[in-house]
């Protein structure tokens, strides 16, 4: 059964308006840990294992000044739901897109296609799960939706007030893609 | 080894060609792949064809991956045969789920080749 797109086995159930013992316990347990969640070297550590298990490839954290400037980019969403709501958002130009695509399948791309967006909804979806894995109360009790893709140009993203949010910006090769981890509620 | 004729089912792709191109780096071969993008149409394809291993996502839209082992043990398709799960999920409550459900294995992604030969050997072996 999925919740707003997210699967609901995570999801905590309220009974008769108030909190069970699990949830209380729960609850505490993850403000207890929200040093860890927001800590960006499990962001910088979950980059790191998904472009070099999946693309054979050393992404590094770029702390310069960096702006994508290509006018066509790729951005990959994949939600959190449970304990934890909020979203991963994995952002990269055309081009960056492309070559991880290429490495991920060993096939040549000319432009962002079908297989080059299910492939960057694939690397968000592993950024997401290995970013929620490094904390144990978030692995166990926070889903993730399918991803969503969306490509095109002069577009902007705008979250209103998260609770805090990661955002950094790696590269590789010559490629350079930015991915923002968002939270806006811990239950 | 005799040819391994394997169904990947993963709403992906991309991760369906990382997955085999990874059983024949594990040294699956002959490998013969078939491939779904569904539960449902991984149901339908167990109806029509004989497999020796199956491999599946859990997070997928429609049909998740532990319906689609749900349902292949309550429908007695493919008897016999390992299910090896393929998610991103990896909580101790996650693999407890898709093992009572009825699979055999579990492979955390991202992955390595060496990883899925060390999960998927073994049961291929004894099965």
């Amino acid at each position: 059964m999925q919740v707003n797109g997210v699967r609901s086995a995570a999801i905590v159930q309220k009974r008769g308006g108030g909190i069970t013992e699990m949830e209380r316990a729960m609850t505490l347990s993850l403000r207890e840990s929200v040093h860890l969640i927001s800590d960006p070297k499990s962001l910088d550590a979950s980059v790191e294992e998904v472009f070099q298990l999946m693309l054979g490839v050393n992404s590094q954290r770029y702390s310069g000044p960096v702006e994508i400037v290509e006018p066509e980019s790729v951005t990959a969403v994949v939600g959190f739901g449970g304990l934890l709501s909020g979203a991963c958002v994995f952002r990269s130009g055309a081009s960056a897109a492309i070559l991880i695509a290429q490495h991920m399948t060993g096939m040549e791309f000319d432009e962002v296609d079908d297989t080059v967006k299910d492939g960057i909804g694939e690397i968000c979806n592993m950024l997401a799960g290995a970013w929620k894995g490094k904390v144990p109360d978030l692995a166990a009790n926070t889903g993730l939706s399918v991803p969503a893709v969306i490509t095109g140009r002069d577009y902007n993203l705008h979250v209103q007030a998260p609770e805090f949010k990661l955002h950094h910006t790696y590269h590789f090769d010559n490629a350079t893609f930015e991915v923002t981890i968002i939270c806006d509620g811990l239950q | 080894m005799s040819e391994v004729r394997t169904l990947i089912v993963d709403d992906s792709s991309v991760m369906r060609k990382i997955v085999e191109r990874s059983l024949r780096q594990a040294g699956l071969d002959p490998l013969v792949v078939f491939e779904a993008g569904s539960g449902t149409e991984g149901l339908d394809m167990l109806k029509n064809q004989q497999v020796d291993l199956i491999l599946s996502d859990i997070n997928m839209p429609s049909m998740d991956g532990l319906e689609f082992l749900r349902q292949i043990r309550s429908q007695n398709l493919a008897p016999g045969v390992p299910v090896v799960m393929i998610t991103t999920e990896s909580s101790e409550e996650h693999v407890k789920q898709a093992i009572l459900s009825g699979a055999q294995g579990y492979i955390r992604k991202p992955f390595t080749a060496e990883q899925v030969k060390e999960r998927v050997l073994p049961l291929l072996n004894a099965a």
